[in-house]
């Protein structure tokens, strides 16, 4: 792929744990792709800047526990934009396992919690866009 | 120390013996502190030949305080045993502390939820209560809330710690006070700390909305102002450092120290230009600090860091009050050492983290649970982390004499060399302008980064070895069930703050908000107004709102 993969990096809710979201942001950024950090974001603030930003990916950092009710709000918030096709959205922060499947299940295309080696956030996001470039779907 | 001859000596016998027993010291043998100290296999008398005992260590309580701050430390007292704690709502964590209490807490510390340190009410809109009240801490919104808290509390005799930072301390500081009184407590006997620390919720962790750090830095000083050089509130640390929660983003001990005294310089430097003298408020400046993985070097770090404060008073500042040289502190064991994996592990961890503590001379102390990685911390789990700190007190015998590592070659060659290197590092800091603008201008988010980065490397690749994580791992067991907070705690909050308001004079809290505009405006110390108006129930996100209206917000200046 010569076209830079574009992700918007962000954290959702008053939760103040920034390190997870720099650090992600950085090591997306060292891998080649072009990265936006949105820091703190409302909801509808943070889908704003994802179009006007044309990002590939919506990268949401959650800390508080509260990620269920976070990720659901933001999916509603990108179904009633009629956008919900357009973003690769991944999650990561202090998620234990036993909820991936449950955030999976609300939309969210993958997890990433605790001690995630830094290669494996890359290579999900560079399959994740390359078959929606290929194949127009998100998987 | 030693004579000369007999150094001499000791040179001629250590080549022997390395020729005898092939215990070399070369670049091959050196291991690395976490701080990037090289440690060699044995030190001798050698290794601290320049040692002057009563320049550089002197007795307990006298300078440069190496020994420790008082003269008689544990023999005469103790240190406290201080349980950071807070959950769900004020009536709940209320019992909690009464529970410590009962098991043998002798000091108090308020845990808060993030709302509360946020300065944000739980009914703003936008704000998702719920998922935010009560959940990682105590709400605190209004005096009723610190009302509740207290309640058949003890709290004339026993001191309190609010864990806020400068954004909301003036205001939640305000409401203790008022409460304190109203329980016939008079300011001039109420004791205790607030955390009041503008590293924390910026470096550390960040606010969100956080004002400007210069307005933290004029916020944080109105309260030491107010407290100790004006006199409302003697008996008040109205500032607590807190470089363990600088130290918890993955920084060493030399940053940790460098951090800390760096900061309180910037805060000296402003209540100086504000006419104040040196003695008027330092013997009230204390601080945090942690206790981390690395059993010497942290002890070594009290000891160099009680050398060097006491130094800077003195020397750069002309402190003369005793008082006003000695760095008091409490020691937090560290949480970031705990694992999630194999929990039980967690109690030997901070079983050894209390030790270094103590041997290294702390005034007060929080154990941490072991189940902390997890949720917070469960009944069972601060039980066992109170009677941690009673076994080193009670059944080691490390409190019988004062300082007892004194005069090992290894810890005072570690004293001094950190030392060294802690004044090294601030004046890089100073190069930036000092604390204060290292902060605003990104500096000491990209050294976080950094530090955090490598520290997360070096755990990934198996060069600092976690048990259970990367190295003698075992077949995972059940986990214990997560401690879970009340899920009703926003209903009720919102119903506190709900007749609060239907009860309180609106008129008097708009004519006192007021007020606090044009103190704002004008650069005065709030601490007055915020008196009155917590007096009269005005929430913490009514007094918060007039300030991020009046200064604005801080734009983070963190790059990617």
């Amino acid at each position: 792929m010569d076209k830079k993969i574009r992700v918007l990096t962000a954290k959702v809710g008053l939760d103040g744990h920034w390190r997870g979201v720099t650090t992600v942001s950085l090591i997306l950024k060292n891998a080649g792709m072009e990265v936006i950090f949105g820091g703190f974001q409302t909801i509808e603030n943070a889908v704003n800047v994802a179009v006007q930003e044309d990002v590939d990916v919506i990268g949401l950092s959650i800390h508080s526990g509260a990620h269920i009710t976070w990720i659901r709000k933001f999916v509603e918030e990108l179904k009633k934009r009629g956008l919900e096709k357009e973003f690769i959205l991944v999650v990561g922060g202090a998620i234990p396992e036993h909820d991936f499947a449950m955030l999976k299940q609300i939309g969210a295309h993958d997890v990433f919690g605790p001690g995630t080696l830094p290669d494996k956030i890359i290579q999900s996001i560079q399959e994740k866009v390359e078959i929606k470039e290929l194949e127009g779907k998100i998987v | 120390m030693f004579k000369e001859e007999d150094i001499s000596k000791i040179k001629v016998e250590k080549e022997k013996w390395i020729e005898k027993t092939g215990c070399q010291q070369d670049a091959e043998t050196f291991r690395n502190t976490p701080s990037g100290i090289k440690i060699k296999n044995l030190y001798t008398p050698r290794d601290v030949s320049n040692l002057d005992y009563l320049k550089d260590l002197g007795f307990p309580g006298s300078y440069p305080f190496t020994r420790g701050v008082y003269p008689t430390m544990y023999r005469g007292r103790t240190w406290t045993v201080r349980m950071f704690s807070g959950f769900a709502t004020p009536e709940e964590t209320n019992e909690r502390w009464k529970m410590l209490l009962n098991s043998g807490e002798t000091g108090f510390s308020a845990a808060v939820d993030v709302l509360t340190f946020n300065g944000t009410d739980p009914d703003t809109p936008g704000v998702d209560a719920e998922v935010e009240v009560g959940t990682s801490g105590v709400p605190l919104y209004s005096i009723k809330g610190v009302e509740a808290l207290v309640k058949d509390l003890p709290i004339k005799d026993i001191s309190v710690a609010l864990v806020t930072e400068p954004m909301t301390a003036v205001g939640l500081t305000s409401m203790y006070f008022n409460v304190a009184k109203n329980k016939g407590v008079p300011l001039s006997q109420v004791a205790g700390t607030t955390q009041n620390d503008l590293g924390t919720m910026t470096i550390g962790y960040i606010t969100y909305d956080s004002l400007k750090p210069d307005k933290l830095l004029k916020l944080a000083c109105d309260m030491i102002e107010y407290c100790t050089a004006m006199k409302q509130a003697p008996k008040w640390n109205p500032i607590n450092f807190t470089t363990y929660n600088y130290r918890e983003g993955g920084i060493n001990a030399i940053q940790e120290i460098a951090f800390g005294f760096t900061n309180a310089i910037d805060h000296i430097e402003e209540l100086l230009q504000r006419g104040w003298k040196i003695d008027d408020f330092a013997s009230r400046l204390a601080f945090h600090l942690s206790a981390d993985r690395n059993f010497f070097e942290e002890i070594a770090k009290y000891r160099a860091a009680r050398r060097i404060w006491a130094k800077i008073i003195t020397e750069r500042y002309g402190a003369k009050d005793p008082r006003s040289i000695i760095m008091k502190y409490h020691v937090q064991t560290a949480g970031s050492s705990l694992t999630a994996k194999q929990p039980l592990v967690n109690v030997a961890r901070t079983a050894i983290q209390a030790l270094e503590a103590v041997l290294g001379g702390c005034q007060s102390l929080h154990t941490n649970s072991y189940d902390e990685a997890i949720c917070l911390p469960s009944e069972e789990a601060v039980k066992i982390a109170v009677k941690t700190q009673q076994v080193v007190m009670e059944e080691t015998g490390v409190v019988d004499t004062i300082d007892p590592l004194a005069g090992s070659y290894y810890v005072e060659w570690l004293t001094s060399e950190i030392e060294k290197r802690i004044l090294v590092y601030m004046q890089e800091i100073e190069n930036q302008g000092g604390f204060v603008k290292a902060l605003s201008n990104g500096w000491l988010f990209n050294e976080m980064s950094k530090a955090f980065n490598e520290r997360q490397k070096a755990i990934v690749e198996g060069k600092e070895k976690v048990i259970g994580v990367n190295c003698h791992l075992e077949e995972e067991k059940e986990r214990p069930i997560p401690f879970k907070t009340n899920p009703w705690a926003a209903d009720i909050e919102k119903e506190r703050l709900r007749k609060l308001r239907a009860e309180r004079n609106n008129q008097r809290v708009a004519t006192l908000l007021d007020q606090l505009r044009r103190d704002c405006a004008q650069n005065k110390n709030v601490m007055p107004t915020v008196m009155e108006l917590t007096a009269e129930g005005a929430t913490l996100g009514e007094i918060t709102r007039v300030y991020r209206e009046i200064w604005g917000i801080w734009e983070l200046p963190i790059a990617i």
